[in-house]
């Protein structure tokens, strides 16, 4: 090894002995982007804009479940039959998280910027940050109601990778999942201002197999996301032991 | 309204609300009677244009002489107004007729379904959204 060789091998030895100090990774960043990264979103699949939830609310029907998971929830379709669980969490503001509330009677709002991807979710007010910058997913994130994602272009789709969601996220009413859910979304054009999200489950202790189904949303150009406060005047309340309240006068 | 209309008609909104499931965004129907509709005829008091719902709040003449104010609970402001409604579609001091589906626990109120305003228009709660 020549005398320059030695020298960078020396550098980085340092350079790790440096990180290794420190304890941990540095946190990605986001940026300092260029004009030309700017210019790059143009050549993206236009997904930008307000976007109409079509269909109705996500259901488990047809999830491949294992017998633990068919086991959990139909004791929930049977404690909500019997009256015993009146209401869902919903009632108390508590967003459902993702994707209930991505399957809202409520549009969602999709910006693209450089290394990033957000969904303003009108529903509870709640909103996706999605990193496209390259970064691998988070190592044991913490839990999170819409989950910890990054994302990635591909030629004619944003595809997003979402784990660490929180215990409380279902994905469909009473359809709970495990701390090795992995989300992977399919967003792409099937015409001009129809978008498809193909959504993909996997969790060993749910499901057998992959869970995947597709939803539909509409692009609304002259729609504006609005406010939604859920606790501006909510008089609905379900209480610790499953009890549905309405207060009528507070 | 001839029972079996009335039957069918209630059934209808039964499937109708199971199906679209708007109202479930937030909470359950479990407190509202589904199976049963009442007409409140009487005249506004308030309009809540809130979230997570509007309640419009009716004063109605009850059989003893008195008057009562039901708590009507509508679809969010959000929901509505891409729907025709605005937080001017009704005020208070109009005269009009809403259906519900009352209360299971027979409190004064219920779920919306339907109202005519003074002018003859019939609003509903739900239907496709427009631009």
């Amino acid at each position: 090894m020549n005398s320059v060789a030695r020298v960078l091998v020396l550098l980085a030895a340092a350079a790790v002995c440096g990180s290794a100090v420190a304890g941990e990774a540095a946190a990605p960043q986001l940026g300092p982007f260029k004009r030309e990264d700017w210019a790059k979103l143009a050549t993206l699949p236009d997904l930008n804009g307000v976007w109409e939830t079509l269909g109705g609310p996500i259901t488990a029907k047809g999830a491949p479940l294992t017998p633990f998971a068919a086991d959990r929830l139909a004791k929930y379709q049977s404690a909500r039959d019997k009256d015993e669980i009146q209401d869902i969490a919903s009632a108390n503001c508590l967003p459902p998280g993702v994707p209930i509330n991505m399957a809202m009677p409520y549009p969602n709002e999709i910006l693209i910027t450089p290394g990033k991807v957000t969904i303003v979710m009108e529903a509870f007010t709640q909103v996706r940050h999605i990193y496209t910058d390259g970064r691998p997913l988070p190592v044991d994130p913490d839990p999170a109601f819409n989950g910890n994602s990054i994302g990635r272009w591909e030629k004619d789709a944003l595809v997003v990778e979402t784990i660490g969601f929180s215990p409380e996220t279902e994905l469909a009413y009473g359809l709970g999942h495990s701390d090795k859910l992995h989300l992977t979304e399919r967003y792409r054009l099937a015409s001009p201002d129809k978008l498809e999200v193909t959504f993909t489950f996997t969790d060993p202790q749910y499901f057998t197999t992959p869970w995947t189904f597709t939803r539909s949303y509409q692009r609304r150009r002259s729609w504006m996301t609005k406010e939604y406060v859920c606790f501006q005047n909510n008089r609905h309340e379900l209480t610790d032991d499953g009890k549905a309240i309405v207060t009528l006068q507070k | 309204m001839p029972s079996v209309l009335h039957t069918a008609l209630a059934g209808a909104a039964v499937a109708l609300v199971a199906g679209l499931g708007p109202a479930a965004a937030h909470h359950s129907f479990a407190m509202f009677d589904l199976k049963r509709e009442q007409v409140l005829n009487g005249t506004v008091k308030v309009f809540e244009w809130t979230n997570p719902h509007t309640w419009i709040r009716v004063d109605v003449a009850e059989a003893d002489g008195s008057v009562a104010t039901y708590s009507v609970e509508g679809q969010s402001p959000n929901f509505w107004s891409r729907r025709g409604w605005s937080k001017n579609t009704v005020k208070p001091g109009d005269k009009v007729s809403v259906v519900i589906r009352p209360l299971k626990d027979g409190s004064k109120g219920g779920m919306f379904v339907r109202m005519t305003l003074p002018n003859g228009e019939v609003k509903e709660m739900a239907g496709a959204a427009s631009d």
